[in-house]
């Protein structure tokens, strides 16, 4: 069964004249790279949350890890990682990056329960993983951008996703951070967990075969499979500008 | 509580109605000063103002009155911020005006009309003349409010971390913020005749604020934040009835003098030397 199948599907904003997501359909396979390119405005950060729940799909039907998603939403994001694009958070709330890292437990723990040891080590593998361990007892405010966004992948790899979205990750980040990055997201898919990736730039995109998905206008133009060497050239002859 | 230590009965009533108040507020105030929530304790606080006023002209319970009008504010507010900030500004905007409309409204025509019983007591509060039952009801809100941040912490820390992030985690978001406007609404409406309708935003936010100022842990504030108000409250009693002062406003004043000092000795604002 596929980890996402979408048939069909409509979103919008509410006060939206249109739809931002037009009549799209999508299967994400375990162990899928998935790319996911496209103009601006295109619709792949609404895409993305209509997979999670967070926009309202208006019509059409979505089973997102075996859940129908219009009657389980919360059970759904509590499967289902997702790294924003844009978040925004008060500096002064002094976090450190540790608690957030654990924040990305608490959906599946659930209400009254309280983290236990497979929970803190879960968000400690996590912190070792990404390289951030020099961080952990830093407050998360006092962190520049890209050290920000490690720490939001981080949080979503604790969660131990059934698949992990993420809205162009590396817009803050170093070209090493980059492609240390990538080679943690191909041991993810070659583990068996799909990744989908909103992204701009392919620089270290793992050699491995890619699930390339082009949006335009809120509707899905292309969807095949290619070498990560391809992405790049496709990309740029699939998008309207 | 404290009848065996304090032989004044007036006293005591009144301090252990600011200590139950002041916790509950201050506790609730640092949820609301991280999560943005300002302006809705500011709405749901008028709110209940509104309701006494009615309650008071309708010659009913008050404190009841107070607690439905607000309840009533909190239940339209969930919704609507739930959706865009412009909007949800813009309403919290028109009902906290109309409260105050209602409120004054009420007020004046009562004076004018020589009715209600001291319709002053609204905007100032009372700690003089309190009843048992009062105070009873807010030592159990003050329970409820402890209760409520130890058995969802988890929740509340994500939620005061990102609303967003906290959604996105899985956790139930709505459910944690409804109850959370609801225990807001019910402390703020119990407050008001304690402390009045002016003055309760003081304990929302000033203690938070001085929290803010010393703490390096979430964890901490929700410590340091109910046992400022508590001293402060304490102090506060105690100096009005010493020196007969309006207690409400003493203890406002004085949290205030707390605060600016937190400022100048605040720790985290220096730079540390060693690092230059
Ligand atoms: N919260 C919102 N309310 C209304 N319209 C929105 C909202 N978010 C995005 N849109 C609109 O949806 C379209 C697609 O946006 P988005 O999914 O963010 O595109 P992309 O991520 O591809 O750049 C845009 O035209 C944008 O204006
Ligand atoms: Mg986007």
């Amino acid at each position: 069964m596929s980890i996402i199948d979408l048939k069909g599907i409509y979103t919008a904003y509410e006060g939206g004249d249109k739809p931002v997501i037009n009549d799209l359909s999508l299967r994400v396979e375990r162990g899928e790279y998935v790319v996911v390119g496209g103009p601006n405005s295109a619709g792949k950060t609404t895409l993305l949350e209509s997979i999670n729940g967070l926009v309202r799909i208006t019509h059409g039907s979505a089973i997102v890890c075996g859940l129908d998603l219009q009657s389980n939403a919360d059970e759904v994001r509590r499967k289902v990682g997702y790294v924003i694009q844009n978040f925004y958070f008060d500096p002064f709330t002094p976090f450190t990056v540790e608690q957030v890292v654990m924040m990305g437990r608490f959906g599946r723990l659930g209400l009254l329960n309280r983290p236990k040891n497979d929970d803190y080590d879960a968000a400690e593998k996590a912190i070792r993983l990404v390289g951030i361990e020099d961080l952990a007892h830093k407050t998360i405010g006092t962190l520049s951008g890209g050290q920000q966004q490690k720490v939001m992948i981080a949080h979503n790899i604790a969660k131990e996703p059934e698949v992990l979205m993420l809205d162009e990750p590396f817009s803050n980040l170093d070209f090493h951070a980059r492609e240390y990055l990538q080679c943690i997201f191909r041991d993810i898919v070659r583990s068996g967990t799909p990744i989908l990736m909103v992204a701009h730039a392919f620089d270290g995109l793992p050699e491995i075969r890619i699930h390339l998905i082009v949006m335009n206008r809120g509707r899905i133009s292309l969807d095949a499979f290619c070498e990560a060497s391809e992405v790049e050239s496709i990309i740029r002859t699939e998008c309207v500008w | 509580m404290f009848e065996p230590l304090i032989s004044n009965n007036v006293v005591c009533h009144a301090l252990e109605a600011m200590i139950f108040a002041s916790v509950a507020c201050s506790i609730l105030g640092v949820i609301i000063s991280r999560m943005s929530l300002s302006s809705i304790g500011f709405t749901m606080s008028h709110a209940a103002f509104a309701g006494a006023a009615i309650g008071m002209f309708l010659e009913t319970n008050v404190q009841i009155a107070a607690t439905l009008f607000s309840m009533g504010v909190a239940a339209l507010i969930g919704p609507v911020s739930d959706k865009a900030k412009m909007a949800a500004d813009a309403t919290l905007g028109v009902l906290f005006a109309m409260s105050m409309a209602v409120a004054i409204f009420l007020i004046s025509y009562m004076e004018y009309l020589g009715k209600g019983s001291s319709p002053g007591s609204l905007l100032y509060g009372d700690v003089i003349s309190l009843y048992r039952e009062e105070i009873y009801a807010m030592a159990a809100i003050c329970l409820l409010t402890i209760a409520f941040v130890l058995a969802f912490y988890k929740e509340i820390s994500v939620l005061m971390f990102n609303m967003k992030i906290a959604q996105a985690a899985g956790i139930r978001v709505k459910l944690v913020y409804y109850v959370l406007l609801f225990i807001i609404a019910l402390s703020v409406a119990l407050s008001l005749n304690i402390v009045g309708g002016l003055l309760i935003f003081v304990l929302l936010v000033t203690p938070a604020s001085i929290a803010g100022q010393f703490c390096f842990s979430v964890k901490s504030m929700f410590i340091v934040a109910p046992l400022v108000a508590l001293i402060v409250s304490g102090a506060g009693v105690w100096a009005g009835f010493w020196f007969t002062l309006p207690v409400v406003p003493l203890v406002a004043l004085l949290l205030t003098g707390v605060f600016a000092l937190s400022v100048m000795l605040s720790q985290k604002r220096r730079i540390n030397k060693k690092m230059l």
